[in-house]
């Protein structure tokens, strides 16, 4: 196995800490190095790839319905389409969820398409009462992802953990 | 048959099996037909009945799952089906009150009243049995065996539109802790404790 991004390993060192045996997803390219990482060394955490990051949110619910505590993960871009999820789910029903977002449209970014829902994530997440941290260096993931699952499976809210681009893409040494 | 018989129908087969009820009129009629613990009504999130029933059999393979889903709320989260047809619960069982109309929203026709067939839909998309009923007798029977039989199962059911006049209670927070209770996995042992 290539070797992971030491953000990769903490990403998922810290969702299984906090007790989460369940990732719902929409893939990117970043996160595409979790999902490597979980499928070689977490066989007791079951991946389910979503159509759509608001049917992902959806089956979290419901996993915790179940008694299951459940990660999503997603692109930024998909808290767009997660919003009525959030809003009128998981937020007033008090359904906990571990939301671990790869950024686009922060510093770094090429694509302009990506920039306006980059940007705004912060602030929506804000806006709707969903907590965030952001993970800034690699040696940190393990703990903030852990540290927002228990608090995100503690309080009962959805607590999302913002993995910037400028760790998941770093730029190439020359 | 309008959706209140049809639920009236459904619950009269069933014992303390969960129900995940799609927002507005189908969760309404749940509640005027019988307001037991082990129902799960959803206040918003349309579409999502059906994903939160995957989410829910995948928790707990030892429930038989119901979701009561609509036609148009089902066809908001068309992509649910293909999750489903790809994750293959055996335990869920997702009814679709398909009275071809926006029912909570004041009667406009969805794309059903127009040829869309869902059940077509739910098979391509890999449901392992479907089924389209449209009286109580062929219910009754579709039902008896969704309990017998592996799923995922879909049931399409040609209903009338039946003007619920009564609300299941508006708490979210009380709505889930006391679904959580009835079927085995109440909140308080579930959340908490340390890192």
């Amino acid at each position: 196995m290539a070797d992971a991004p030491e953000w990769a390993t903490g990403v998922c060192a810290g969702l299984h800490a906090c007790g989460s045996r369940h990732v719902v997803y929409v893939p990117d390219n970043p996160l595409s190095h979790v999902l490597r990482v979980l499928r070689d060394r977490y066989t007791d955490v079951q991946t389910t790839l979503a159509t759509r990051e608001e049917e992902a949110f959806g089956i979290a619910a419901g996993l915790y319905l179940g008694g299951a505590r459940a990660t999503v993960m997603l692109q930024s871009s998909g808290l767009g389409n997660s919003l009525n999820a959030l809003t009128s789910l998981l937020v007033p029903y008090k359904i906990p969820t571990l939301i671990v977002i790869s950024m686009r449209g922060d510093v770094g970014e090429w694509n302009d398409a990506q920039v306006p829902m980059g940007r705004a994530v912060r602030p929506v997440c804000d806006a709707i009462g969903v907590p965030h941290v952001t993970v800034e260096s690699g040696d940190r993931a393990q703990e903030l992802v852990a540290l927002a699952g228990l608090t995100a499976f503690s309080t009962r809210v959805p607590g999302a953990c913002l993995l910037p681009r400028r760790l998941t893409v770093p730029p190439a040494r020359s | 048959m309008n959706r209140l018989e049809a639920t009236k129908a459904l619950i009269a087969q069933l014992d303390r099996e969960p129900i995940v009820a799609s927002l507005g009129h189908p969760a309404y009629d749940l509640f005027a037909a019988c307001d037991r613990h082990e129902n799960f009504y959803t206040w918003g999130s349309m579409g999502l009945a059906s994903s939160i029933g995957l989410g829910l059999a995948m928790a707990r393979p030892d429930l038989r799952v119901f979701v009561l889903d609509g036609d148009g709320s089902l066809l908001m989260n068309l992509g649910s089906l293909a999750t489903i047809g790809w994750v293959q619960p055996p335990n869920l069982v997702i009814v679709v009150w398909d009275n071809e109309e926006y029912g909570t929203t004041g009667g406009q026709q969805t794309a059903t009243a127009h040829g869309a067939d869902l059940e077509a839909v739910a098979r391509a998309l890999g449901a392992a049995a479907t089924a389209t009923v449209r009286d109580e007798r062929d219910l009754t029977q579709a039902i008896d065996l969704a309990l017998a039989d592996p799923g995922p199962r879909v049931i399409v059911v040609k209903t009338k539109e039946s003007a619920p006049a009564v609300k299941p209670p508006l708490d979210c927070v009380y709505i889930k802790q006391r679904f959580m209770a009835a079927i085995g996995n109440p909140e308080a042992a579930t959340t908490g404790g340390g890192v």
